[in-house]
């Protein structure tokens, strides 16, 4: 997959950018830490970028229309929750936040008792920019120390005076890129950043003390799984549909779980309902020594979902649920086919006039005509096959319904139909009838024999 | 008086006052006319009782037992689509044959709100009406079992009356004489000529059997 680039920008601040700097970071074990701080970050924008060794950069302009102006306050306190340090600062460039963060980093924390606390750095006036840029240190650009130290051999300390510098002489003492990188912290000029993809699948593991042998343990051990799975969910502000449960034995193979959602879902609630369901039928061939959890494909929440992400209630965990989730229950402990739909088919034979339906969406399907003859009504109940009806007096009510159909197709039927009641006797063989109901019976036309196919209830 | 009235509603609303025999106290409860006004003027409110549970004792199966209620399930799918309503599917859990789509279509049931299933066992049976009754998203749950205990009846009722579905179950006539928690219970039996139909429990009615002479019911 190619990495998403952000797209090249006029230098006109079209673009806004949260950078957050982590001073705890050491480099040697930065690179997995930041990629997952850049999940959380995922929550506020879906443009993340790392900035080795301890840096992440956000485009939030979007964001911010939809989050409200408290945003960059926002993810700052996300840091906080995390237990991180981070200092951070909010710009229409790329580096100008960078920068700038830095700079946050060495001034006090809090100036003086008294004071507000260091308030958010936040530009968004591109005016503002070069003034805001000129009081930082050098130090800040975080250039290599050869470049530095010539700088400060020239008595360059603050960036301002390296602004004031003539570009030409400063491309030629200190290289091309530091003149690009001062065009781009002044949003003169754009640089494309590598987006953080995220891994696609959550996969997590739980290692039993002691074997397990009940699913009932199962389940509870389970619940923290299906937990950080639904954050790692949130994060994304995506769903799965499909789950997998790699329960590994001692000697035997592996048993695998797999798990189908009616929808895309992320939700902590019915992921676990639905795999405790499907629990609850699993019988274990061997004590479990550890279990896996792994996600299918990430796919993202449909607008409807969202409410989910931003933490409100939603509709399943107010206790009424929607009927694919009543479906995927049902489905999970029964089996996929033991709940079905049906529906009517413009079909003669009586048997190929209906089928059953997997897919339940609730909506006004096409109207299918009831092909009978001037309206001859159908029983409730058909037979799943003919049922020969011998030595049975039959009164016959209605009918004949003369069906013939189906020549084509090597299926042929060639029938008459009758509404019949069963007078007292002997019921056919095998048929749970009563005397008295009504019994939808055919005479085959060719062999003269009769048959039961359904019954009126 | 308001005061006492206010009392008494207090005393009411706590939990371990139980009312017996409470029809006209309960009209929160709707109702869903049977089609048949005989049967209606016998059924407290006028009509099958909603959020609760039905049984159906059979004699035998084809006595016109689903014919009971196709009107009502009609009525209140028709009335959902025209937005009165919320709980729009029907549910039927292990009916004895397979349910014949192009007779309920021509009966007026919206098909593509209309589930069938089939568990493997009776408690899973039991289960499932149990969610289905419960989950808000059913008018109705019919169930047909051949035999179940007290115990996941109280069950079902519980969950009938939380998820506001009209609860049906169809068991053979031998479980008559055993206690049952459903509101209502109904015999239908094979008569001379046409199928007999008696009220043997009626919360906040009277037992007894019902006229269905000359109605479809009789008949069908």
């Amino acid at each position: 997959m190619p990495t998403p680039l952000q797209p090249a920008g006029r230098p006109r601040a079209k673009q806004l950018w949260y950078a957050a700097v982590f001073p705890q970071l050491v480099k040697e074990h930065s690179a997995a830490l930041l990629q997952r701080l850049c999940m959380h970050a995922q929550q506020f924008t879906s443009f993340v970028s790392i900035e080795p060794p301890n840096a992440l950069m956000l485009e939030i302009k979007g964001s911010l229309k939809l989050f409200g102006p408290r945003l960059p306050t926002d993810i700052d306190a996300r840091w906080r929750q995390l237990g991180l340090q981070a200092y951070s600062a909010t710009a229409p460039s790329t580096l100008a936040a960078l920068w700038l963060a830095r700079g946050a980093m060495g001034r006090p924390r809090q100036p003086c008792p008294g004071t507000p606390a260091s308030t958010p750095i936040h530009i968004e006036d591109l005016g503002m920019l070069p003034g805001r840029l000129a009081e930082l240190p050098i130090a800040c650009t975080a250039w290599d120390v050869e470049r530095l130290q010539t700088l400060r051999a020239m008595g360059v300390t603050r960036i301002g005076e390296l602004l004031r510098l003539p570009r030409a002489g400063l491309a030629r003492r200190l290289g091309k890129a530091t003149v690009q990188d001062l065009d781009i912290a002044l949003a003169r000029q754009f640089a494309p950043r590598r987006a953080f993809v995220p891994r696609e699948r959550f996969r997590a593991r739980c290692d039993f003390e002691t074997e397990i042998e009940t699913v009932a343990y199962l389940e509870k051990a389970l619940e923290p799984l299906i937990a950080h799975c639904a954050d790692f969910l949130r994060e994304r502000q995506a769903g799965v549909q499909t789950l997998r449960l790699k329960l590994r034995h001692r000697a035997d193979p592996a048993t695998h779980v797999h798990l189908g959602l009616a929808g895309i879902t992320g939700e902590r609630r019915r992921l676990m309902d639905v795999l405790t369901q499907k629990l609850t039928r699993l019988e274990l061939q061997a004590p479990v020594r550890d279990m896996e959890l792994i996600s299918g494909a990430l796919q993202p929440l449909s607008a409807g979902s969202l409410d989910v992400f931003a933490g409100r209630p939603s509709a399943g965990a107010s206790g009424r649920d929607s009927l694919p989730q009543l479906v995927e229950r049902l489905r999970a402990r029964l089996g996929e086919d033991a709940v079905y739909g049906v529906v009517s088919i413009a079909e003669h034979r009586p048997e190929a006039a209906w089928r059953r339906v997997q897919e339940l969406r609730g909506e006004k399907m096409a109207d299918h005509p009831i092909l009978t003859d001037r309206g001859m009504p159908r029983p409730v109940w058909l037979l799943a096959a003919p049922l020969p009806l011998e030595s049975v007096l039959l009164i016959l009510e209605q009918g004949p319904e003369r069906i013939e159909s189906g020549w084509w197709d090597g299926k042929g039927v060639a029938r008459d139909y009758y509404i019949a009641r069963q007078t007292r006797g002997a019921r056919p063989h095998g048929a749970p009838l009563a005397h008295g109901a009504r019994l939808w019976v055919f005479q085959e036309r060719q062999s003269k024999r009769w048959y039961l196919h359904g019954m009126f209830a | 008086m308001l005061r006492d009235a206010s009392a008494l509603a207090d005393i009411l609303a706590d939990a371990r006052v139980w009312r017996l025999k409470d029809a006209s106290a309960a009209p929160t409860r709707p109702v869903w006319s049977t089609g048949c006004s005989s049967l209606d003027a016998r059924l407290p409110g006028g009509g099958w009782p909603t959020a609760s549970l039905i049984e159906v004792l059979l004699g035998d199966i084809g006595l016109g037992e689903v014919q009971l209620f196709l009107p009502a399930l009609v009525e209140c799918q028709r009335r959902v689509s025209q937005g009165g309503g919320e709980a729009p599917w029907l549910v039927w859990i292990a009916p004895p044959h397979e349910p014949y789509a192009p007779a309920l279509a021509q009966q007026g049931i919206e098909l593509e709100r209309f589930l069938v299933v089939q568990p493997a066992s009776a408690t899973e049976a039991l289960w499932a009406a149990e969610q289905a009754l419960g989950s808000g998203v059913c008018a109705a749950v019919f169930l047909w079992l051949k035999g179940t205990d007290d115990r996941w009846l109280r069950r079902l009722k519980l969950a009938a009356e939380a998820g506001g579905a009209l609860g049906v179950l169809f068991r053979p006539e031998r479980h008559r004489f055993e206690s049952s928690p459903a509101s209502l219970r109904l015999l239908m039996t094979q008569g001379e000529h046409e199928a007999r139909l008696d009220l043997l429990k009626v919360q906040g009615g009277r037992p007894g059997p019902v006229d269905l002479g000359g109605t479809p019911l009789g008949a069908a």
